[in-house]
This record gives structure tokens, C-alpha cells and sequence, in this order.
């Protein structure tokens, strides 16, 4: 078997040089584990609650915070803590409540509860919500201060009959209609949405670099004395590819799992994984090949290669979500589904964020076959050529 | 992997090869038979690359034949190629690889495999004296070693034609001559060889019969012996000389009993009758054209006097 004579010997090359090691397996995963930990789970918003009261109210508002569904409510040591974790993106918002919160309350003065929240729209909900809250504890206070004022009995005797009064009293009922896509990172853990842009674009750049060692075989005379043995431009041909798809394959491989088993990424169906791993694969074995025919040198090759790695997976969303891309502009997401990053992160978002299978998936690996079919069409016509040169 | 036994290795007729305008091979055409060193001789850009290419399949020719032991050979001829190993002139070796990979990669593209292959690995990297050395890469061996290696690649499958294209061309002279004793054992071994040089001593030393190339065209063939009677009783005489080189031999080769004059690198070459006993005449000749003469060789007949008798110019120009 000629071909797999040939990828095995184009592996050996690959492999042999030790900064491909850092740049297949330990790159990838550093990268997905530093934008992780820079997520901060934040698929559970974190809330902050300070206090520098020990009393009944203010354990009760943190007992309500913590029944909240949506987010977390964790006690924080301090005000300066809290302010500086929101900050750095730790906590989504920090809710500080001052000292002699329920005294003050009982006497009848006035209490400023300070809300701390991060900026970026996501987290205006969170505030909202929280506000919400501290005014329903709030209006129940003033209801029983306001009775006992008026000798309705002592304020715990009010505050009692608020309670149970509130809860009998019927609901304001809000009719909710649904608007729109979700929010496609909705559902996917720290590390999902990294682990998918990461092999996308590892992926690509690392099969694109090999390139390289299809033009080094070509300056090295090696591919022309390959020609003068019994082997065909065509068996020549699949050789190389094979190679290209060997590395694409390894590749995927190594952060499919990796991240699965590391980060507990959820890749979602692994027969739709796959799948989609493959035809990006077979999509970068041929535009690796391309680059290959059509760049006479390897320098220029890698430097190409690296620029045209990056930028695709830049503008195809492997560092900034499609579902970002697409509330940024109309325009840039359309402009990103030009790169076949786009259509193959479509595949994993689909397998992920919808539960989707093979089926619901087809039509992007269609489309990444298409892309594989046009590139390595252009680059088989070009390689023959310049194989033999 | 050897031809039938009978007819030449090789027979090639009326090679013709042109790259847009320029003619590299005008109709070039001999035969190696089974044990025979066949040298093609000729200067850089003679035409000798371009001629072997199309014998090992890499060109197509634009007119002539080409058959190996009865097949005929062309860039599709696969089975044809098996008979060939070719040594290219640059080395085509893979530098990240070890000696025995590289065989071990090249003897698989030959078709060969399992135990004959490592064999036959073991074999060739005690013929090329790297046996020693047969993991490191080869990006860490010596340019002699690396020369070496890429003749142990051409060697691996036994073919029936051994192509060497100028396989000594940067060669430390140790290592040239280790290349050269591998050359004439192989053809004592019974190898069909194709030897291509610049370099006459060589052809001189390895060749059963030379063939002269001179821009794209076999000017000439035979043995040495042949070759030489071209040229006669007469001598080669090289002046090595600085000054009007060109007008010095233009008047030297109006001189009765010199046949030949060319300007060569760092002076003159000259055929010329009985060279001794025109020196002082040529001496004087020089001296009067304005070139100052640093030393005098005066050499019988050989291959360069040949090609300097048939193309009026000396082969290393």
C-alpha cells in the first residue's frame, strides 16, 4: 500500500518535529482551559450577598436570594471582596446589605441596599430580578410597619398577617410570548463553546501547516524521485492527502477527547461528532493540499497558513460564538458562514445546544463535503502539475 | 530486478526535448547493454539532465524512443520504471530520516516489502558504509555520507539501469572516491550503469564508452580508445594565462601546427602537433597578444583534447 507508505513516512516528519508536539496537544488544551476558566461557569450566574447584619431579616432576604431559580446567592466576607469578584467576572452581581438592616426597618428609618452588577447586557436580568425581590421583602415591611403604626398590633403581628395576606391574594398573572432564536450559548457548559472553536481551528491550522512538508518534499527532489519509482502521480497523490487527513484526524481526535475527558465538555451525539469531525477534516486535508500546489516555498507556506488559520477561524467564529457574531451584525454572521468554520460549528452547536442527531445535522456536512469536493478538486488538478515538475 | 537477458538495457533513438524556444536534446540516441559504464559527457547545460529525465520516465520526449529491456519508457511506463534507479544530481533524501528509513520508505515505493526489504536495507547500508550510523538523521551526516546514501536509494531494488547524474559534484575527494570504486564494482556486478559528468577524469576512469553531449547533440561515441583517434598524435596544451585571452587565441590558431584554440577559465587550451617543439613559437605568440603566461601543461591526447577538437571549445567553459 503505497499511499499509507507514504502518509506514514510524511507522519514520522510531523511528529518528529517537537514543536508540532506543543502545537497538536498541549496548545489546544491550554487554550480551551484558559478561555474556560476565564467563562467562570458562567452558565450559573453567581451572586454575592454581603452583610454586616446578623438578624432574622436579613437571613430571611438571603434564604429568598438562594430559592431564586437562575442564579446562585453565596455569602461573600466583605464589601470590598464582593465589588472586586464582580470586577473580574467571578460574581455577576453582588447585593450588600448594611449593618442594623432589620433595627433600622423596625424603627421605622430608611435602609439602602447597594446592588453591585457587572456590566454587559446579559446581566441586566439578574439585577432586575434581584430588585424585585428585595422590593417584595421591602413592601411586606412597610405593609406591617404601616399597620402597626395604625394599632393593628405589635410589627411582627403585622408583618405575619402581610405574609399570609400576600400569599392569599391572587396572583397578577403575565402572559409571556417567545420571541426569536435562543440564545444558542444557552445550555452549553464552561468550556463547551471553547472546546468546539478550538478544534475547529486546530483542526484547520495544524493539517494547513502541513503543507509545508508537501512543498519541503517537492524542494527536497524527494517527490521527483518518488516519480521515478513504479508509483503513479495518483497513488502519489493519495499518499500526500492521506497524510493531510491523518494529522486533520489526529487532531480532532486528541480535543474531542481531550476536552471531553479534562473539561467534561459535552460534544452532544458521538456518532454527529464524528461525522462532523471527519468532513472538516477531509475540508482541511484539501485546502492544505491546495496551499500546497499552489505556494512554491515552505516559509511563504507557513506563514500563509498561520494567516489564513487564524483568520478563518476568527471570522468563522471559532473565537467569537456565531450567536455573538450574528447580535453584533447581520452582515458579519453572513460573512462568517463564507468559511467552512461556520457550517461545521453550526453542526456541533446543533448536536449540543439542540440535542440534535445526524439527521437534523446532514445538511452542514453537506456543505463541508462540498467545500472538501471544490478544494481538492482545484488542488488534484494543480498537484499533478507541479508533483512532476 | 533485472532485464532480459539478450538485447541492450537500454535503446534510445532520436531523443528530442524543447522547454518553449530552447532545444535542450536534438535527437540524442545510444545503448547500454547488461555490465556496460556508458559516460555522458558534456558540459553544464549540454543537454545530459534533461536526456536521463526522459530515460527514467520523469519527461516526456517530444519525438525519439526509449525502451528498457524491451519495454518502452515514458512518465505512465510504471512497470518499466522498476528497472531503473535513478541518483539524481541534487540529493533527494529526507533529511529528518535515518538512512535505513529513508531505503525502508523508497524500497516500499518499489514494491518490495517484509523481510526482502529489510534485507535488502541491511545489504545496501553495508555497501554504502552507513550501517554504523543507519538511525541518526541524516540532516547530521557529512555531504560525502549524504551522497552516498542517495546512491544506496537508487541501489536498493537491484535494478537492471543504474542512472548517476553527476553524482560527485561537491563531493569531498575521499568520498569521490569511495562513489567511484562503488560505480566500477556495479558494473563489474553486472549492472547496466549511465553516468553523466563534467568531470573527464571520471568518465576516463569508470566508462566503457563515453558519448560526447554538446548543446542538446551526441557529437561523439566510443571508448576512450575510439575517442581519442579523433584527435591524433596531437597534444593538449593548457596555458594558464591572464590578459587578452581572446586575441591570444585567436592568433594561436592561425598557427600551422595548432588545430584548436579556446579560452578557458583561467587561460587557453590548445590541440596542437607536437607540442614541444613549437612552445617557444607559442610562447612568443602570447606574448605579443598581451597575455602574460603563468604556467605551461602539455598533456597527450585525451577527452578533452577530444571535445576541444569537436567543439572549439574546452569542456569545463
Amino acid at each position: 500500500m503505497k499511499p499509507v507508505a507514504i502518509a506514514r513516512v510524511n507522519l514520522v516528519r510531523f511528529f518528529r518535529d517537537r514543536s508540532a508536539i506543543f502545537s497538536v496537544f498541549l496548545l489546544p488544551m491550554l487554550i480551551v482551559l484558559l478561555l474556560g476558566a476565564m467563562q467562570g461557569g458562567a452558565s450559573v450566574p453567581k451572586l454575592g450577598f454581603v452583610s454586616a447584619a446578623d438578624d432574622a431579616l436579613t437571613s430571611e432576604l438571603l434564604s429568598i436570594l438562594q430559592g431564586v431559580d437562575g442564579f446562585e446567592a453565596v455569602e461573600i466576607d466583605g464589601e470590598d471582596s464582593a465589588v472586586r469578584q464582580v470586577e473580574r467576572g467571578g460574581l455577576q452581581a453582588a447585593v450588600i446589605v448594611p449593618a442594623g438592616y432589620e433595627s433600622t426597618l423596625r424603627s421605622g428609618g430608611d435602609v439602602e441596599i447597594r446592588l453591585v452588577i457587572r456590566a454587559g447586557q446579559e446581566v441586566q436580568g439578574i439585577g432586575e430580578v434581584i430588585g424585585a425581590v428585595i422590593t417584595r421583602q421591602a413592601t411586606l415591611l412597610r405593609t406591617a410597619r404601616f399597620a402597626a403604626q395604625k394599632g393593628a398590633g405589635t410589627f411582627d403581628e403585622a408583618l405575619a398577617v402581610a405574609e399570609v395576606a400576600q400569599v392569599a391574594l391572587p396572583p397578577v398573572s403575565v402572559e409571556a410570548t417567545i420571541a426569536g432564536e435562543p440564545f444558542v450559548l444557552a445550555g452549553l457548559g464552561q468550556f463547551d463553546i471553547f472546546a468546539q472553536g478550538m478544534l475547529v481551528l486546530f483542526i484547520f491550522l495544524t493539517t494547513l501547516n502541513g503543507a509545508a512538508n508537501l512543498i519541503q518534499s517537492r524542494q527536497l527532489g524527494v517527490t521527483r524521485r518518488m516519480y521515478s519509482t513504479p508509483t503513479p502521480v495518483r497513488t502519489m497523490l493519495a499518499g500526500e492527502a492521506l497524510s493531510r487527513f491523518s494529522i486533520a484526524i489526529i487532531q480532532g481526535a486528541f480535543i474531542f477527547i481531550g476536552t471531553w475527558l479534562v473539561f467534561g465538555v459535552d460534544w452532544g451525539s458521538p456518532i454527529g461528532s464524528t461525522l462532523t469531525i471527519i468532513a472538516f477534516a477531509l475540508v482541511s486535508t484539501s485546502a492544505a493540499m491546495l496551499l500546497g500546489a499552489l505556494v512554491s516555498n515552505d516559509q511563504q507556506a507557513g506563514g500563509i497558513s498561520t494567516a489564513l488559520g487564524l483568520g478563518l477561524a476568527a471570522l468563522g467564529g471559532c473565537m467569537f460564538p456565531l450567536a455573538v457574531l450574528e447580535m453584533l451584525s447581520d452582515t458579519v454572521y453572513r460573512v462568517a458562514h463564507v468559511t467552512p468554520h461556520a457550517w461545521a460549528l453550526e453542526a456541533f452547536q446543533a448536536l449540543v445546544a439542540e440535542d440534535a442527531g445526524v439527521a437534523d445535522i446532514a445538511g452542514f456536512l453537506l456543505i463541508l463535503v462540498g467545500y472538501a469536493a471544490v478544494f481538492g478538486v482545484l488542488a488534484t488538478w494543480r498537484l499533478r502539475k507541479v508533483l512532476v515538475r | 530486478m533485472t532485464a532480459p537477458a539478450g538485447g541492450p538495457v537500454l535503446e534510445c533513438s532520436g531523443i528530442r526535448k524543447s522547454f518553449g524556444d530552447h532545444a535542450a536534446v536534438k535527437g540524442i540516441g545510444f545503448s547500454i547493454a547488461r555490465g556496460e559504464t556508458y559516460g555522458l559527457l558534456g558540459p553544464n547545460g549540454a543537454g545530459k539532465t534533461t536526456t536521463i529525465s526522459i530515460i527514467a520516465g520523469l519527461l516526456e520526449a517530444d519525438a525519439g524512443e526509449v525502451t528498457l529491456g524491451g519495454e518502452p519508457m515514458n512518465p505512465d511506463a510504471t512497470h518499466t520504471k522498476r528497472l531503473v534507479g535513478l541518483v539524481p544530481q541534487d540529493l533527494a533524501i529526507y533529511p529528518d530520516l535515518g538512512a535505513a528509513e529513508n531505503l525502508d520508505f523508497f524500497g516500499r515505493l518499489h514494491g518490495m516489502k517484509g523481510a526482502d526489504l529489510r534485507r535488502r536495507v541491511a545489504e545496501v547500508l553495508e555497501i554504502i558504509e552507513l550501517t554504523d550510523r543507519a538511525d541518526d538523521r541524516t540532516q547530521e551526516y557529512s555531504g560525502g555520507m549524504k551522497r552516498r546514501l542517495n546512491i544506496g536509494v537508487g541501489l536498493l531494488h537491484r535494478p537492471a539501469l543504474l542512472i548517476l547524474d553527476e553524482p560527485t559534484v561537491g563531493v569531498d575527494p575521499q568520498s569521490r572516491n569511495a562513489i567511484l570504486d562503488s560505480v566500477e564494482q556495479l558494473g563489474e556486478e553486472g549492472m547496466a550503469v549511465l553516468y553523466t559528468t563534467h568531470y573527464m577524469e571520471e568518465a576516463e576512469r569508470l566508462c566503457d564508452r563515453i558519448g560526447i553531449v554538446d548543446q542538446g547533440e551526441l557529437i561523439a561515441e566510443g571508448s576512450q580508445a575510439d575517442l581519442v583517434r579523433i584527435v591524433g598524435q596531437r597534444d593538449r596544451l593548457t596555458l594558464t594565462a591572464t590578459g587578452s585571452l581572446a586575441a591570444t587565441a585567436i592568433a594561436l590558431g592561425g598557427l600551422a601546427p595548432v588545430d584548436d584554440a579556446a579560452v578557458t577559465d583561467d587561460g587557453i587550451a590548445l590541440i596542437v602537433d607536437r607540442a614541444h617543439d613549437h612552445l617557444p613559437e607559442i610562447l612568443a605568440v602570447a606574448g605579443r597578444t598581451g597575455s602574460l603566461v603563468k604556467s605551461v601543461d602539455v598533456d597527450s591526447a585525451d577527452l578533452e583534447s577530444v571535445f576541444l577538437k569537436l567543439t572549439g571549445r574546452a569542456l569545463r567553459e
